[in-house]
């Protein structure tokens, strides 16, 4: 259901596999302000994704009910290479706006405006298998951005990525989300990528996954993903998320 | 330069048989009547080409293998698309098509003759037939194979069965068909040639056949030649349609 509060999660339990399959999630409460970007912090097989899984509706919950934000559309990230190979870069942008009945020309002139804005531009008429893993991520975020949703869905995009290429993309994807204030549900296992991009992080369990604690992001932005490190009380929050997270 | 390189090392082995063959035969290392000297296919074929025979021939087979392969390859792409897609026909299809797939063809030709007679529909069948199974397990297998990222990004976009079918399964399975589709032009020459040799009375496995029989061997050599250049070149025509219609795997 639509919310005009952000994200509101209560109860949820989400199972892979069926009813009687792996409990993934299991009496799941989370708040996310509108407009704000949240990350998830947790351990691999600890249900991050099968929580993203279930809000972009391919899973369906066990129990628990979700109100998203807005008119309750979302955009998803899924987590490895999700560029349509058959498709060019400006035809996967406009994937999305294309299955909301956006006409043709329109639709590529906002694809190509997207790339453009991401440094994509020379890029537009490739497809995804003639351009690096960071072109391709950049242009999966792209194809996020484009649709407007009121929630966008990000699991683990930017993992698979070499250290200058994910801190130009963070800064792109930061840029991208400043402009639009969408509510974003970011999924990570990497602390520093927690602290340089969201406004809160929740910590989950080992699986069944839920919160086992939520922290305000105390960095003003813009934030410098090297000399964020270099702010006072960066240490002490990053070992109070990675003792969270140990004590899982 | 390197194409030249390339193309030149790939022609030493093939030309070197045929001089080796060539001698062998002219020095009566081997029985020249089964193995007549290449010089002398050569120009058995040339006869045969400006007879116009040959040509012949080799149209007739190509007319009978392109049905062949249209008319199974369709519905093997059209059901095996639907077999990936839907698991109640996938289980409705999938245990007879993996019984009939193991049948070796050329056993059914006498089935096939009883049930269509002897004339070019039965030709055509058999290869329909051996091209179907090839085409429907590839496609199958195709559309299983299309990455679950890309089917939830789409799935989440709120693409409907019908558009993911479309827009994601059916390029997403169009390598392995044809992949598939290669193997499969394979097979159907392999089948339309064995089937005229055993009924048919034109075509290039009946030219094959018939001058085994009468022991012309340079006729039944540039019959050989005839069904390889004609191998080649739907290979070759299958590759051009692949490099058209797959554009992203160029």
């Amino acid at each position: 259901m639509p919310s005009q509060e952000g994200l509101s999660i209560r109860g949820l339990a989400v199972s892979y596999g069926g009813a009687n399959g792996l409990r993934a999630v299991e009496g799941l409460d989370l708040n996310v302000k509108n407009g704000s970007f949240h990350a998830i912090l947790g351990p691999s097989g600890c249900g991050k994704s099968t929580l993203l899984k279930a809000l972009a509706g391919l899973i369906p919950a066990l129990r628990g009910a979700f109100l998203k934000p807005g008119d309750g559309s979302v955009a998803y990230v899924p987590q490895g290479n999700s560029c349509f190979p058959w498709l060019r870069a400006r035809e996967n942008v406009a994937y999305g706006l294309q299955l909301r009945g956006v006409g043709r020309s329109e639709r590529l002139k906002r694809s190509d405006a997207l790339l453009a804005s991401l440094g994509l531009s020379g890029f537009a008429r490739m497809y995804p298998g003639q351009l690096s893993e960071g072109m391709r991520q950049r242009v999966a975020i792209a194809r996020a951005f484009a649709v407007d949703a009121p929630l966008l869905l990000m699991d683990e995009p930017l993992s698979a990525l070499d250290f200058q290429t994910k801190v130009g993309v963070q800064n792109e994807l930061i840029q991208l989300w400043s402009e639009r204030r969408c509510t974003v549900l970011y999924v990570t296992h990497d602390i520093d990528e927690a602290l340089a991009l969201a406004d809160r992080i929740s910590v989950f369990s080992a699986r069944p996954g839920r919160v086992i604690q939520t922290i305000d992001v105390p960095f003003p932005r813009p934030r410098d993903y090297v000399r964020l490190r270099e702010q006072p009380g960066y240490g002490t929050v990053f070992r109070d998320l990675f003792e969270s997270l140990e004590s899982r | 330069m390197r194409w030249t390189r390339t193309i030149g090392l790939g022609l030493v082995l093939p030309v070197g048989l045929i001089v080796l063959w060539q001698v062998a035969s002219y020095r009566d290392w081997i029985n020249s009547l089964f193995y007549p000297p290449p010089w002398d296919v050569m120009q058995r074929t040339w006869e045969q080409v400006r007879d116009g025979d040959l040509l012949s021939d080799g149209r007739i087979t190509a007319v009978r293998l392109l049905w062949g392969f249209v008319l199974g390859a369709a519905p093997g792409l059209v059901v095996g698309l639907a077999a990936g897609i839907s698991r109640t026909v996938r289980e409705l299809t999938y245990p007879l098509a993996t019984a009939l797939y193991v049948v070796p063809r050329i056993a059914m030709l006498p089935l096939v003759l009883v049930a269509l007679g002897i004339g070019d529909e039965a030709r055509v069948f058999m290869v329909a037939f051996s091209v179907f199974f090839i085409i429907f397990f590839s496609a199958l297998s195709g559309v299983e194979q299309v990455d679950r990222s890309y089917i939830d990004a789409a799935r989440a976009f709120g693409a409907g069965r019908i558009r993911l079918a479309v827009s994601v399964l059916l390029p997403g399975a169009a390598p392995a068909v044809f992949s598939g589709m290669r193997v499969a032009i394979g097979f159907a020459l392999i089948v339309i040639v064995g089937t005229e040799f055993l009924a048919a009375n034109d075509g290039l496995g009946a030219r094959i056949w018939t001058s085994y029989q009468i022991f012309d061997f340079p006729t039944m050599y540039s019959g050989i030649i005839a069904v390889t250049i004609l191998g080649v070149l739907l290979a070759w025509a299958l590759l051009a349609i692949e490099w058209l219609m797959v554009p992203w795997r160029r």
